[in-house]
C-alpha cells in the first residue's frame, strides 16, 4: 500500500491509455434499455450488484437469493461490497476502464448525474414506461433515484429520462433516550438541543449529541445540509448554478453557527471523525442522549449483543425512542438511500436479467416482502403497508418523513462539491476553521469548480 | 598445441548464448514496458492535455496549463508544506530512534538476534493493519493511550481530530513502523566497523565519546544517509496511512502530496491535472536524490 497512489494513477492512465481516444464522452446521453426485457437466459448466471459494506447489502442479499430465485432458479444474486470511503472510487473507476464487474450499480442519488453524462449507465425511460408503475411511487423518490436532470425540488418532471429505480429509501432519524430526556421527543431544534445541554449536565459521562462530523463520503456535508435546512437556507440555486451568496447567506450561517456552536460543544470530545458506526456504539453503549443516524443503519441498535442498554430489544427499546427529525424555521430532513442502475458495460444477458430483477423487485407484493426483510421500500403501498409499519420501531419514522425530504444537488462535479463540503464542515467542528471562514470556503471553492465544468482546459485542483 | 573445439553438431542459430539470454529477458522487458514505462509515458502525455478517463471525449492539448495551475495553486502549497513537516519530523525521528536502539543493540552480546527480531515486526506488517490498529488505539473516547493516560491523571487528547496532534499522530504512527528500518541498516553499520579501531582507541584510552564521534559515527554515517534516502522518498509518498487514519482531517490538515492526488484523479477524474501533478512529484523526488546522492559521494571521496 506504500505505492497505493502510484498505483492509483497508474491504473488511471493504464485506463486512459486502453481507451480508443475517441469522442465517445460526447454522447450526452446513456445508451438505452429495450422497452421490453430481452429473452432470458436459461443457462445458470450470476447477476452482480456492487455497494457498499454495510448491513442492507447482506440483507438484500439473502432476500434476493431466497425470494428472486423462485422466480429465477438459474439466477445467483451476488451484492460486491467494498467500504463506504471506496463505493464511489470502485464503480467510477470500473466505469472509466468501460468494463465493470458488476451488473448492477447501486449509486447515491448524487451520483447519477455523473454515470448519465459519461454514459455509465443504461436509460431506463422506455423500460420504464412498459413495465413500472410509475403511480405507485412517492414521485420525489422515484425523482430522487433515477430521474436527471433533477430539480432542486426534487418533483418528478414527466418528461424527465429515468435512469434508475428505487432499491432502498432512507433518511436521519432521531434516536433519543427516553429514560433520560422523557418519552416525548423535542419538536424544535432549539428544543433538541436544550434538552441535550440538559441531559448532557444531569448524567455525567453521557454526551448530549452524537451525530457525523467525519470527512470522508458525505458525512459531516449531510449533517451541514439538515442544519442548513431545518433553518431554512439553500444549497444553491440550480437555475443560475449558483452557490456563492446562496449557500452562505443569512441562513446559512446560522445554521453554521448552530452546528459549531451550539450542537458541537455537546459531542463527546473526539468524535470529530464520527460516522454511522460510532454513532450507533456511542448510542449502543449509553454515551448519547440524542443522536442522529440513518434509518437504514439503526437496526443493529435494537441487537442486545452489541448494546448495553438491555439483554432484551424490549429493554432496549424501554430506553430507546427514535422519531422524525425536529423542525425550525423549516421542517425539511435528508434523503438518504439509493437506486438501482444497470451498467452500460454488462453483457446483454446480464443486462436483460438486471431489467428483469428491477421489474420483479419492484412488484407490490415483492416491496412489502422486502421491507418485511429489512429494507426501506419506496413503492407507497408498501410504505404505508403494515408489513413495513410493523418491522421496525423507525420505519414509521421514514414513512411520516418522506413529504418532508430534501436531496442535495445532483450534478456530475457532485463527487467534488461534497468533498469540498465535507472537508470545511469537518475542520469547522474541529476547529481547524472558523465557521464563517469554512463556509466562505465552501461557497467559493464550490462555485469554482461549476464554473470551471463548463470550460476547457485543466484545473479540478 | 591442441586445436579449438568444433562447433557442437546440430546446433541452431536459435540457441545461441545471445538467443537464449534475448529470449529469457524479453519477457521480463515487455512486461517492464507494459506495466511501467508505457504509463509513464502515457501519463507524461496525458499531463500535456485536459483529458478526463470517466468523461473520455478528446484528450485536447493545453501545453503547460496543467503544471502552471499546480505550480501556483494555493492548495498545492499547503499540501506541500504539510508533507514537508511530514517527512522532516517522522524521517528525523525515526533516523535518531532507529540509530540510537541499534547502537545499542549493537553493544550487547546476548538476546542480539531476539531483539533485532522483535523490533523488526513492526516493520512486517501492512500499513493498512497498521493504521486501524493506531486508529483504534488513538480513539479518543475507548482508545487505550488516553485510557492509559488518563490513569496517570492526565487528560484525553483528541488525538486524530485536532490540527496539530493529528499531524503528530501520523509522525508517531510512522516511526513506530519505520524505526526498524532505519534500525536494521545502522545495526549492519555498526556491525561492520572494524574491531581494531576501537582496540587500538581503548590502547590510547580514548572516551567512549570521543570513540563514537571519531570511529563509529563517521564509519556509519554513509549507510545511515542512505536508509535516511530510502525513507524520506517513501514519506514523500505517504498515503495509507493518512488515510486510515486521518482521511486527511481535520479539513485538510494532515492532507499530504500523494492523499491530494488522490482526490484530484478519483474525485474529479482530471486525468490529466493528475497526471501532470504525479510527474511533478516524481521529478521532485528525482531532483532531490540526485542531489543527495552526489553529496553522499563527496562524503565518500572525502
Amino acid at each position: 500500500m506504500q505505492l497505493a497512489t502510484a498505483a492509483m494513477l497508474l491504473v488511471a492512465t493504464t485506463v486512459a491509455a486502453c481507451g480508443d481516444g475517441k469522442d465517445d464522452g460526447a454522447k450526452a446521453s446513456a445508451p438505452k434499455a429495450p422497452a421490453t426485457i430481452p429473452e432470458l437466459t436459461t443457462a445458470p448466471q450470476t447477476l452482480s450488484f456492487i455497494w457498499f459494506d454495510w448491513p442492507p447489502a447482506q440483507a438484500l442479499e439473502a432476500f434476493a437469493n431466497t425470494e428472486y430465485k423462485k422466480e429465477r432458479p438459474n439466477a445467483t444474486i451476488k451484492v460486491n461490497t467494498v467500504p463506504n470511503a471506496n463505493w464511489h472510487d470502485a464503480m467510477f473507476t470500473q466505469f472509466a476502464a468501460r468494463k465493470t464487474d458488476f451488473d448492477i450499480a447501486i449509486l447515491d442519488s448524487q451520483h447519477i448525474g455523473e454515470a448519465v453524462t459519461n454514459g455509465n449507465i443504461l436509460d431506463l425511460t422506455d423500460f420504464v414506461k412498459e413495465n413500472i408503475d410509475v403511480n405507485a411511487y412517492n414521485p420525489y423518490l422515484l425523482a430522487a433515484y433515477g430521474q436527471f436532470p433533477q430539480a432542486e425540488t426534487g418533483k418528478r418532471d414527466e418528461n424527465a429520462s429515468l435512469y434508475g429505480l428505487p432499491l432502498l429509501g432512507d433518511t436521519w432519524t432521531m434516536i433519543y433516550r427516553k429514560d433520560l430526556i422523557g418519552d416525548k421527543p423535542p419538536q424544535t431544534w432549539d428544543q433538541m438541543i436544550a434538552a441535550a445541554e440538559k441531559c448532557q449536565a444531569d448524567n455525567p459521562g453521557v454526551s448530549g449529541l452524537a451525530f457525523h462530523q467525519a470527512n470522508g463520503s458525505d458525512a459531516a456535508a449531510v449533517t451541514y445540509n439538515t442544519v442548513n435546512g431545518v433553518y431554512g437556507g439553500n444549497l444553491w440555486d440550480s437555475k443560475s448554478r449558483k452557490i456563492d451568496g446562496v449557500l452562505n447567506d443569512a441562513a446559512g450561517q446560522e445554521a453554521m453557527d448552530v452546528l459549531v456552536n451550539k450542537m458541537k460543544p455537546l459531542t463527546a470530545k473526539g468524535s470529530g471523525n464520527w460516522f454511522i458506526d460510532e454513532v450507533n456504539a456511542a448510542v449502543a453503549q449509553g454515551k448519547a442522549c440524542i443522536a442522529f443516524n440513518w434509518i437504514a443503519a439503526s437496526g443493529g441498535l435494537l441487537d442486545p449483543k452489541q448494546s448495553t442498554l438491555g439483554t432484551t430489544r424490549k429493554q432496549i427499546l424501554d430506553k430507546l425512542g427514535f422519531a422524525t427529525l425536529p423542525s425550525q424555521k423549516t421542517n425539511l430532513v435528508p434523503l438518504g438511500g439509493m437506486g438501482m442502475h444497470v451498467s452500460a458495460y454488462s453483457s446483454k444477458e446480464k443486462q436483460a436479467e438486471a431489467l428483469n430483477f428491477m421489474k420483479w423487485f419492484e412488484r407490490a407484493d415483492v416491496q412489502k416482502k422486502w421491507a418485511a426483510a429489512g429494507g426501506v421500500p419506496s413503492r407507497t403501498d408498501a410504505l404505508e403497508s403494515p408489513e413495513f409499519l410493523n418491522a421496525g420501531p423507525f420505519n414509521q419514522v421514514y414513512t411520516d418523513s418522506v413529504p418532508r425530504m430534501r436531496d442535495m444537488w445532483n450534478v456530475p462535479e457532485y463527487a467534488r462539491l461534497v468533498d469540498i463540503e465535507n472537508t470545511n464542515v469537518n475542520a469547522a467542528l474541529n476547529g481547524a476553521k472558523k465557521p464563517k471562514d469554512a463556509l466562505d470556503d465552501i461557497a467559493k471553492e464550490q462555485q469554482s469548480v461549476l464554473d470551471s465544468s463548463s470550460r476547457k482546459g485543466g484545473g479540478g485542483l | 598445441m591442441a586445436s579449438a573445439p568444433p562447433p557442437a553438431r546440430g546446433r541452431s542459430r536459435r540457441l545461441s548464448d545471445r538467443g537464449l539470454a534475448v529470449a529469457f529477458i524479453s519477457p521480463a522487458m515487455l512486461l517492464l514496458l507494459a506495466m511501467s514505462v508505457f504509463p509513464l509515458l502515457w501519463a507524461l502525455y496525458l499531463s500535456f492535455t485536459d483529458y478526463s478517463a470517466t468523461r473520455g471525449g478528446p484528450a485536447n492539448f493545453i501545453g503547460f496549463g496543467n503544471y502552471t495551475a499546480i505550480l501556483t495553486s494555493a492548495q498545492v502549497h499547503t499540501r506541500a508544506l504539510t508533507t514537508l513537516i511530514y517527512v522532516v519530523g517522522a524521517v528525523g525521528l525515526q533516523t535518531v530512534l532507529g540509530f540510537g536502539i541499534a547502537y545499542l543493540i549493537s553493544r550487547r552480546t546476548h538476546g542480539r538476534g531476539v531483539l533485532t527480531t522483535l523490533f523488526l515486526v513492526p516493520m512486517m506488517l501492512s500499513p493498512v493493519v497498521v493504521g486501524l490498529f493506531w486508529r483504534f488505539m488513538l480513539d479518543a473516547q475507548f482508545g487505550v493511550i488516553n485510557s492509559m493516560l488518563g490513569s496517570v491523571g492526565l487528560g484525553q487528547v483528541e488525538w486524530l481530530t485536532r490540527q496539530r496532534t493529528a499531524l503528530l499522530s501520523l509522525v508517531v504512527v510512522d516511526t513506530w513502523q519505520w524505526t526498524p528500518f532505519i534500525m536494521l541498516i545502522a545495526l549492519a553499520g555498526l556491525t561492520a566497523v572494524p574491531k581494531y579501531l576501537y582496540e587500538a582507541a581503548s590502547i590510547d584510552r580514548a572516551s567512549e565519546w570521543f570513540r563514537f564521534r571519531t570511529i563509529t559515527l563517521p564509519l556509519v554515517w554513509p549507510l545511515l544517509l542512505i536508509a535516511v534516502m530510502f525513507r524520506a522518498i517513501e514519506a514523500f509518498r505517504l498515503f495509507d496511512l493518512v488515510y486510515i487514519l486521518t482521511n486527511g482531517g481535520p479539513g485538510v490538515s494532515t492532507e499530504t502530496l500523494s492523499f491530494h492526488i488522490y482526490k484530484v484523479a478519483f474525485l474529479g477524474f482530471n486525468t490529466g491535472t493528475a497526471s501532470a501533478y504525479g510527474i511533478l512529484m516524481v521529478l521532485v523526488v528525482i531532483v532531490l536524490t540526485q542531489l543527495y546522492l552526489r553529496y553522499l559521494n563527496k562524503l565518500k571521496e572525502g
